[in-house]
C-alpha cells in the first residue's frame, strides 16, 4: 500500500483527534482562575510555537541554517515599542485605539495593525539578512545569520545613542521600552494583566494561523521548491526553481512570523526588554525545531511546548525542590544553559531526526540521502 | 599517425535550423582548460550525441549549456536567444531540460512530487496563492498533479509507484522518473547525460525506442552524452567526439566510428597508452 | 557555488576573472583600512600626531596575538573537517580559568610571591592549561563530532553549540557570572618602553612572547613533520589520505589537540592581559577568532594569524573610538562583508566551491 494512501486512511482519525485537542485548548482556561500560572505558561508556549514554526520554514523546509532568528523577534518587538507606547513622547498619534490609550502621549496604533506592520518590517529584515547568504554553503549561512543577530542585539542595547534629528532615538537602550500598549481588539476592552484569557485566546488564534500557513505552504508549489532546494540545490535550479527568489521567500516568511510573534510577546510582557535579544534565544528556538523534527510541523509544535515547559516550569519548579532535597548547593536555573547544551548534544547523537520526524528528514539523517550534493557531476578535473 | 587535418571539423555552420548553437565555447578552471573553443550546433528535432573518453569535458560542456557553469569564452544561443550566462532555472523556463549522470532525484520526495517540481517553471502560484488556495491555485495544483501522473505513465511507471519515495525505486525506474521530471517542463530540447548508464541491452534498446517516440510524438530535440556505442550508433543522426576538451570529429555515426583520430582517442596513441 | 544563483554580467574570460579577484582582495583591504586611516587623520588634526592611533594599533596587535592562538584552532579544524568548532572559544575560556585557578589555588602564587616563583608558576600554569584544553578539545571531537562525521553539516554544528553552552555553564558555576578579577602578577599595564611615542606594555610583550614561538612551532610542525604532512593530506583529500595509510581519525584528533594547546596558552595570556576571567569571554573571543580566521582565509594558517592581527586592531580602534559596546557590531559587520564579497578571505585562493 503506498504511503500516501496509508496516510489518507488515517485522516478521519487525525481530524477527530485535532478537533478534540482544539476544543480542549479553547476551553481549558475557562476552568481556571483568570491569572492562573498554567494559562500564563500556555500563552508563552503558544508564542514560541509560532516562532518555532516560523523558523521551521527557514531551517526545516528550505534547509537554510539560520542561527540569528532572534533578529526577527527583536524587530517585531521594536515595531511594537515604536508604534504602541509612549516612546516617541512628543508625537501624538492614535490609530484604532480607544479609551485610556487614546489619551496617552506617544504613538499608539492598534495591535492588529502593529502585528501586520511587524510582519512586514521583519520580512524586509529577513530579505536583507538572507541576501548575503545566498551564495554561501550551510555552515557559512549559520555564521552570517548569527552575525546579523548579534548586530541587531548591539543596536538594540545601544540604540539610545543613535538619534535622528532632535529627539528621535532608535531604541531606549538598555532599559528597554516599558510600558507598551496591551492588545485591544475592536469591541473588547483593553487586555490587561488581570485576565490572561483574552491573551491566551489571541495567542491560540495566532498559533493556529501559523499552523495553517505552514501546512498550506508545505503542500504547495513553494513548499516543494523549498524542499527541493534543501535536498539538492543544483538539481532544483536545473528543474526551473529560481534559487534566489525562493530562498528569500523562505527567509521573509519565517521572519514575518517571528516578527508578529515578537510583537505579541512584548505586548504580553508589557515591555520591550533589550536584554532578551541574545544568541541563546536563537538557539532555544532552533532547538525546538530540531527536537520536534526539522520540517515536521506537528513535531515542531510539540518541541516548542516541551522546551518551553522545561525552561519555564520543569527547571525552576520541579528540579529546584529536587535539588534542595538532595542537598545540591546551587539553584537549578543556574544550569539551564548546561542542561540545554546537554539536550542538544544528546539529541543530535541519539535521535537527530527529532521526536516526530518528517519522513524525509529521517531518511536524510539516518541514511545520508540528499546530503552533500555539492558537486556538479563533472568529470574528473585536473 | 593521422593524416587528418589538425583543426577539428567545425560543421556547426552546416546546421541551418539549429535549436542550440554554441560558438567558441571554453571553460577554464584555475588555468587548466576543461573545454576549449568548441563550436557546436544541434539541429531542431534531431537526436544527436556527444561522445568521448573519460575526462573529455562532455559533462562540463553540458553544464555550460544548462547554465550551471559560466563559459570562460564564447556564446551559446538557444532558440535564437542568447543564454550564455543564463541561470539554470531561466534556461529551463526557456525550454531546455536535463537529466544527470549520477541520478539526482529528490530522494525523500515521491516520484510524483519529483515530477511536480519539474513543472515549477510552468506554474504560477506564489506565496499568497499557496496559502490562500484560490480556486485558480487549486485548479493549477490538480492539473499539475495530473500532468505529473501522465509523464510518469509516459515513461512507463506503474501508478502504484507514483507515490513511492523515489529513493525506494529500482535504479532503472529512478532513471525513468528523472526523465519524466525533465519532460514535465515541456522542453523543446532534452539533454540526457549518460541515460543508459547501468542499463542492460534490453533496457537500452527500449530507451532508444523511447527517444524516437519522444521526438516523433512531442517534437523534442534530444542531445545525449553516451558511452554505450550501440546506443549511439543506433539512435544518433549526428555524433560529435570530444577529447581533452576539444572537438576532434563530427559527422554521421559510421563516419565517426571509422575516424582514426577517434579510435586513437579511445585507445590511446599506438594502442598502448591507457 | 559558481553559477547556480545570480548570474554575472557577462561571459567572463580569464583576465576578467583575475581582475574580479584582484578587485575583491584590494576592495577588502581598502575597507579594512578605512577605520585606521579615518581616525589617523582625525588624530593628526586633533593632536598633531598619530600616537593615539599608534597605541590603538599596538594594543590591537597584542590582542590580535591572543586571538591568533584561538583563530588557529578554528582554522585547523575547519581546514580538516569543514566544521566550525563552536565550542573552541569556550575551551579557551576554560583554559583561562584553569590557568588562573592553578596558579592561584594550587600553587598559591600571589602578588607577594617572588619573581622567580611567579615566572615558574605562570609557566607551569600555562602548561597545565594547555594540557587541559587539549584534552578537552580531543574529548569533544571524540564524543560529539566523530559519530556525526557523515551526517549533514547541521548535526555537528548543533552539537558544537551544545558543547559551547555546557562549557559556558561550567565556567558560570565555577567562578560565577561576573568577571572575576585576577592578580596583576605581571603588572600588565606597565610600560616597558616607548618608541615614537607609542608605549609597549608588559602585557603586549607577554602576548607576543607567547604567541610568536607557538605560531612558529605550529607552522613548522605542520609544514615539516610527518604528522603535519598527514594533516595537510587529510585536509586536502581524506579518502586519498586513507588509501595512503594515514589514520584519518588520529590525524583529526591531533588537529583538535593542537588547537586545544594553543587555546590553553591563549587562556593564560588572556587572564594576565585582561587581569580578569569571565565565563562569557569564550563566546566573544570565539566569534572574534572565527571572524579572523575567515578574513584571513579559512584553512590557511598564515591567514588566521593575519586575520587575527587585523581583527585585533579593528577591535581596539572600535573599543577606543566608538566604545566597547559597539565593537561586536563592527567586527560582525566586517565578517558579513568578507563573507559576501570575498569568502575565501585575504590570502585564500578562489576555488570552485569558494563560499
Amino acid at each position: 500500500m503506498s504511503e500516501v494512501r496509508a496516510a489518507m486512511s488515517r485522516r478521519p482519525a487525525q481530524i477527530a483527534l485535532f478537533a478534540i485537542v482544539l476544543a480542549f485548548a479553547v476551553a481549558f482556561p475557562l476552568f481556571l482562575p483568570k491569572t492562573d500560572g498554567n494559562t500564563d505558561f500556555m500563552v508563552t508556549a503558544l508564542t514560541y510555537v509560532m516562532m518555532a514554526l516560523g523558523l521551521n520554514i527557514v531551517v526545516g523546509f528550505a534547509g537554510l541554517l539560520d542561527l540569528g532568528y532572534v533578529a526577527f523577534y527583536a524587530i517585531g518587538s521594536y515595531v511594537l515599542g515604536w508604534l504602541a507606547s509612549g516612546f516617541f513622547a512628543n508625537a501624538n498619534i492614535h490609530l484604532g485605539v480607544s479609551g485610556f490609550t487614546s489619551s496617552l502621549p506617544g504613538i499608539h496604533v492598534n495591535w492588529i495593525i502593529v502585528g501586520i506592520v511587524a510582519a512586514i518590517v521583519a520580512a524586509i529584515g529577513g530579505i536583507l539578512i538572507g541576501l548575503p547568504t545566498l551564495r554561501l554553503r550551510g555552515d557559512y549561512i549559520a555564521i552570517v545569520t548569527l552575525a546579523f543577530g548579534e548586530i541587531i542585539r548591539v543596536f538594540a542595547l545601544n540604540g539610545d545613542a543613535i538619534t535622528f534629528g532632535k529627539d528621535v532615538r532608535l531604541t531606549a537602550g538598555r532599559q528597554g521600552i516599558t510600558p507598551v500598549d496591551p492588545i485591544q481588539l475592536p469591541g473588547i476592552e483593553r487586555f490587561n494583566p488581570l485576565d490572561l484569557r483574552p491573551w491566551y485566546w489571541t495567542a491560540l488564534v495566532l498559533a493556529l494561523i501559523t499552523l495553517f500557513i505552514n501546512f498550506r505552504l508545505r503542500d504547495s508549489r513553494l513548499g516543494r521548491a523549498w524542499i527541493a532546494i534543501r535536498e539538492d540545490e543544483v538539481a532544483a535550479s536545473s528543474m526551473g526553481v529560481p534559487l534566489v527568489r525562493t530562498k528569500l521567500m523562505a527567509y521573509a516568511t519565517g521572519a514575518a512570523l517571528g516578527g508578529t510573534a515578537g510583537a505579541f510577546l512584548s505586548s504580553y510582557q508589557n515591555t520591550v526588554n533589550a536584554d532578551s535579544f541574545q544568541f541563546s534565544f536563537s538557539i532555544f528556538v532552533l532547538a525546538m525545531v530540531i527536537l520536534g523534527g526539522l520540517g515536521s510541523i506537528w513535531g515542531v509544535v510539540i518541541g516548542a511546548i516541551a522546551l518551553t515547559y522545561i525552561n519555564v516550569k520543569f527547571i525552576p519548579d520541579t528540579l529546584n525542590p529536587l535539588f534542595n532535597d538532595i542537598g545540591v548547593g546551587f539553584d537549578p536555573t543556574e544550569i539551564t544553559g548546561g542542561i540545554f547544551g546537554f539536550l542538544l548534544v544528546t539529541m543530535m547523537i541519539v535521535r537527530p531526526e527529532g521526536l516526530l520526524p518528517e519522513r524525509r528528514r529521517k531518511l536524510e539523517l539516518t541514511e545520508g540521502i540528499g546530503v552533500g550534493e555539492s558537486d556538479l557531476g563533472g568529470e574528473a578535473h585536473p | 599517425m593521422s593524416s587528418e587535418p589538425d583543426s577539428p571539423p567545425t560543421n556547426a555552420d552546416e546546421v541551418p535550423d539549429a535549436i542550440l548553437r554554441a560558438t567558441g565555447v571554453s571553460k577554464i578552471f584555475g588555468g587548466l582548460s576543461a573545454v576549449s573553443d568548441i563550436d557546436y550546433a544541434v539541429p531542431r528535432r534531431g537526436i544527436v550525441s556527444i561522445i568521448g573518453p573519460n575526462g573529455a569535458g562532455k559533462t562540463t560542456f553540458f553544464n555550460m549549456l544548462t547554465g550551471l557553469y559560466k563559459p570562460s569564452t564564447g556564446r551559446i544561443a538557444f532558440d535564437e536567444g542568447d543564454i550564455t550566462s543564463g541561470r539554470p532555472d531561466r534556461i529551463t523556463k526557456l525550454g531546455m531540460a536535463r537529466t544527470f549522470q549520477n541520478i539526482r532525484l529528490f530522494g525523500t520526495m515521491s516520484s510524483l512530487e519529483n515530477v511536480m517540481v519539474g513543472e515549477h517553471s510552468r506554474m504560477r502560484a506564489g506565496l499568497a496563492g499557496s496559502i490562500i488556495r484560490t480556486p485558480r491555485v487549486r485548479r493549477e495544483e490538480r492539473k499539475v498533479r495530473e500532468k505529473a501522473r501522465e509523464e510518469l505513465a509516459y515513461v512507463g511507471l506503474q501508478p502504484s509507484q507514483h507515490d513511492q519515495l523515489a529513493i525506494n525505486l529500482s535504479y532503472g525506474d529512478q532513471r525513468r522518473v528523472e526523465i519524466a521530471r525533465a519532460l514535465a517542463s515541456d522542453p523543446k530540447l532534452l539533454l540526457l547525460d549518460e541515460p543508459t548508464c547501468g542499463m542492460n541491452p534490453n533496457e537500452s534498446a527500449r530507451l532508444v525506442d523511447f527517444m524516437r517516440k519522444l521526438r516523433e510524438e512531442r517534437g523534442v530535440t534530444i542531445l545525449l552524452i553516451e558511452h554505450d556505442m550501440k546506443v549511439v550508433m543506433n539512435v544518433s543522426e549526428r555524433v560529435t567526439v570530444l577529447d581533452h576538451g576539444e572537438k576532434i570529429a563530427e559527422g554521421g555515426p559510421a563516419e565517426v566510428r571509422a575516424n582514426p583520430r577517434v579510435i586513437e582517442a579511445y585507445l590511446g596513441k599506438s594502442g598502448t597508452e591507457g | 557555488m559558481e553559477a547556480a544563483s545570480v548570474p554575472a554580467p557577462s561571459a567572463g574570460s580569464r583576465p576578467l576573472d583575475a581582475a574580479r579577484g584582484f578587485l575583491q582582495r584590494w576592495g577588502l583591504i581598502v575597507v579594512l583600512l578605512i577605520l585606521p586611516v579615518w581616525f589617523g587623520i582625525q588624530d593628526l588634526s586633533n593632536d598633531g600626531n598619530l600616537v593615539r592611533l599608534g597605541n590603538n594599533l599596538m594594543a590591537g596587535l597584542s590582542n590580535g596575538a591572543i586571538i591568533a592562538l584561538i583563530a588557529l584552532g578554528y582554522t585547523l579544524v575547519y581546514g580538516i573537517i569543514e566544521l566550525i568548532n563552536f565550542a573552541h572559544g569556550d575551551v579557551f575560556m576554560l583554559g583561562s580559568f584553569v590557568a588562573f585557578q592553578f596558579w592561584n589555588v594550587v600553587l598559591g602564587i600571589g602578588l607577594g610571591s617572588s619573581v622567580p616563583a611567579i615566572v615558574l608558576g605562570l609557566l607551569l600554569s600555562m602548561l597545565v592549561a594547555m594540557i587541559v584544553c587539549a584534552t578537552l578539545n580531543v574529548m569533544i571531537e571524540r564524543v560529539g563530532y566523530r559519530p556525526l562525521r557523515n551526517a549533514p553539516k547541521l548535526a555537528p554544528l548543533i552539537t558544537a553549540v551544545g558543547f559551547s553552552f555546557i562549557l559556558q555553564n561550567v565556567g558560570l558555576l565555577w567562578l560565577g557570572g561576573s568577571p572575576r578579577s585576577v592578580d596583576d602578577l605581571i603588572k600588565a599595564q606597565d610600560t616597558v618602553f616607548t618608541f615614537v611615542g607609542i608605549s609597549v606594555s608588559r602585557a603586549d610583550l607577554l602576548a607576543f612572547g607567547v604567541t610568536i614561538p607557538l605560531v612558529i612551532a605550529l607552522t613548522t610542525f605542520v609544514a615539516r613533520s610527518r604528522l603535519g604532512r598527514a594533516m595537510r593530506a587529510t585536509a586536502q583529500d581524506p579518502e586519498a589520505a586513507k588509501l595512503m595509510g594515514i589514520n584519518v581519525d588520529t590525524t583529526i584528533a591531533l588537529t583538535f589537540l593542537l588547537g586545544g594547546l594553543l587555546a590553553g596558552a591563549a587562556g593564560l595570556v588572556s587572564a594576565l592581559y585582561q587581569t580578569n576571567v569571565w565565563f562569557f569571554s569564550g563566546f566573544q573571543a570565539g566569534l572574534l577568532a572565527f571572524t579572523a580566521a575567515v578574513m584571513g582565509g579559512i584553512g590557511n594558517l598564515r591567514g588566521a594569524v593575519l586575520g587575527a592581527l587585523i581583527i585585533g586592531c579593528i577591535g581596539q580602534i572600535s573599543d577606543n573610538r566608538f566604545g566597547g559596546e559597539w565593537t561586536a557590531a563592527v567586527v560582525f559587520g566586517y565578517l558579513v562583508l568578507v563573507m559576501v564579497f570575498r569568502p575565501q578571505g585575504l590570502i585564500g585562493e578562489e576555488t570552485r566551491e569558494a563560499g
